[in-house]
């Protein structure tokens, strides 16, 4: 797993401190701390003339990460990592659902870090892709904006992924949205079942599927790019065809149908009995929804599913969706041609629980 | 704020007696030589915690989201791309070579906003020590530029330390300078 938070020594800050690690300056930049030294298991960069001491055997790892310290801790937070495709900042942890495989359980606090995230997408490396994700990031939707409205301004080669429930829209914000550069930014939104009860039974949240609709529509009107997100469980595997054809009738501003298989963490793992569909015993349910998507003409990906574990028709649609650091491998793939191809396992996944049809190809 | 950065010891140091605070760097000369760590001895605890600082108490929320399921999310950041093709039609006079980004001051984000302050304090104890000691004769005023990079560096040999021309724990205890 690599690691996103370093320990470090302490460093003499009142505010939230942002900078980005650089091992040989080129251009040289005021928030550039540059390695000065190396220790036994140490690295120095230079943070206005203090030495910002990360514990760390592989410096050269850090090089041109955008990083957070905060005051009276001893960690440093590797917000943007420049060697990563899989960058994302969490905008709050607060939520107004609750699913059932939610991965990031709410809390009740939030605290705004919205400036601390402007500095670090300034430093983000040329062309990144940038998610944003909760919690729910539209609970905080005025700062959410305002960033978005200054990081594009700032970092027009910038691109986002803003992962919300849909929920929090009104016709005001129409005109906040069509502030924005609507193409630089994917919504990913998640939708389980075209049948409501289901959804909202799925997000433990009344009348979520009616007000996701309206939103969904709201979006599309503003020219959004919307990504639908769908995990699928038990409680949804039997409806996944009905829900293909609902997006292709109902959504047409759906971009893309991103069909999703369980991550074990958070409230999935608490679930994973009664929720995980085992797709590589049954993946018929799957099948017949990518069927009438992709028959329908709307672009239709696999995420998280291992390639072995997917009939192989089916596996061109997987996509290698697995965050770099939390992605591993079993010792079945060891020997496996599709390797590296394959989205592989999340970190936590648990092999006695999870597909019982693993074979390396 | 001023009072959170005591430095009982840099005046002893600096001017003359009362040294028990002090850690007088000389002492670090005998402790390299005798192996135990007289330098664990005089380690202070530097615990910054500084002055009012509202999102202090952020961080349990953010550390934990990192560390558990972190960036949260299955989310694969990599698979939209493929998929979704942006049109780049907007503002395309304005967008400035991909080459020249980040690094131009426009993009570069504020410096040390809100702990300038602090720093400079610190930086000036710091420069103070090294006047006194006589690695350094340039102006204190808080700012680490080359002439302070340098003095730091010598001090740093001298006296059997990591050298990296900055301000280190190391330094700060080899002055005695405490910051809690």
């Amino acid at each position: 797993m690599i690691p996103l938070q370093l320990k470090i020594d302490p460093l003499p800050i009142v505010e939230p401190l942002v900078v980005r690690l650089v091992l040989n300056p080129s251009i040289k930049s005021p928030s550039d701390a540059i390695l000065v030294a190396r220790g036994d298991g140490t690295a120095d960069f230079d943070v206005g003339g203090f030495s910002l001491r990360v514990h760390t055997n592989d410096p050269a790892s850090l090089d041109g990460d955008v990083v957070l310290v905060i005051p009276g801790r001893r960690t440093l937070h590797r917000l943007i990592r420049a060697s990563s495709p899989h960058n994302t900042l969490l905008i709050t942890e607060q939520c107004d659902q609750l699913c059932v495989m939610c991965s990031q359980p709410p809390k009740q606090y939030h605290t705004d870090m919205f400036d601390q995230f402007l500095d670090a997408v300034r430093l983000a490396p040329v062309d990144a892709t940038i998610g944003l994700s909760g919690g729910e990031p539209l609970l905080h939707k005025k700062r959410l904006f305002e960033f978005l409205v200054k990081a594009q301004n700032h970092r027009p080669d910038l691109r986002f992924h803003i992962l919300t429930n849909g929920q929090h829209l009104l016709a005001e914000d129409e005109a906040h949205l069509r502030y924005l550069d609507m193409t630089s930014i994917l919504w990913g939104i998640p939708i389980y079942a075209a049948e409501g009860e289901i959804h909202d039974r799925i997000v433990g949240k009344v009348g979520a599927f009616s007000i996701l609709q309206e939103n969904l529509a709201r979006l599309g009107r503003t020219g959004a790019a919307i990504e639908l997100r769908t995990v699928v469980m038990q409680s949804n595997i039997d409806h996944l065809e009905r829900l293909g054809e609902y997006i292709t009738l109902n959504q047409p501003f759906a971009q893309v149908w991103a069909i999703m298989q369980l991550e074990n963490i958070g409230y999935a793992r608490m679930n994973w009995t009664k929720e995980f569909s085992d797709t590589s015993l049954s993946f018929e349910g799957v099948s017949q929804a990518i069927n009438i998507s992709l028959g329908k003409g709307l672009a239709t990906a696999l995420y998280n599913f291992p390639l072995c574990s997917v009939p192989e028709a089916y596996r061109r649609y997987c996509v290698a969706s697995i965050s770099d650091w939390k992605q591993k491998f079993l010792a079945t793939c060891e020997n496996c041609s599709l390797k590296s191809k394959c989205t592989g396992f999340f970190e936590w996944y648990p092999e006695e629980r999870g597909f019982k049809k693993i074979i390396a190809q | 704020m001023n009072k959170k950065f005591l430095i009982p010891s840099l005046l002893a140091a600096g001017f003359g007696a009362t040294s028990t605070e002090a850690a007088p760097p000389s002492k670090f000369v005998i402790a390299d030589n005798t192996k135990t760590s007289l330098f664990a001895l005089f380690r202070q605890q530097h615990t910054y915690t500084l002055a009012a600082h509202r999102s202090h108490s952020s961080h349990g929320s953010h550390s934990s989201h990192r560390s558990s399921s972190g960036g949260g999310y299955s989310a694969p950041r990599a698979a939209p791309s493929p998929l979704y093709t942006a049109p780049s039609n907007r503002n395309s006079t304005s967008t400035p070579p991909s080459s020249v980004l980040p690094s131009p001051p426009a993009a570069a984000a504020r410096t040390l906003p809100g702990n300038s302050g602090a720093f400079q304090r610190i930086a000036m104890q710091v420069q103070t020590a090294l006047l006194s000691y006589g690695y350094y004769s340039g102006a204190i005023d808080g700012v680490i530029g080359a002439g302070s990079k340098s003095a730091l560096s010598r001090f740093q040999a001298d006296y059997g330390l990591s050298v990296t021309g900055t301000i280190t724990p190391e330094v700060l205890d080899a002055f005695g300078i405490v910051a809690n």
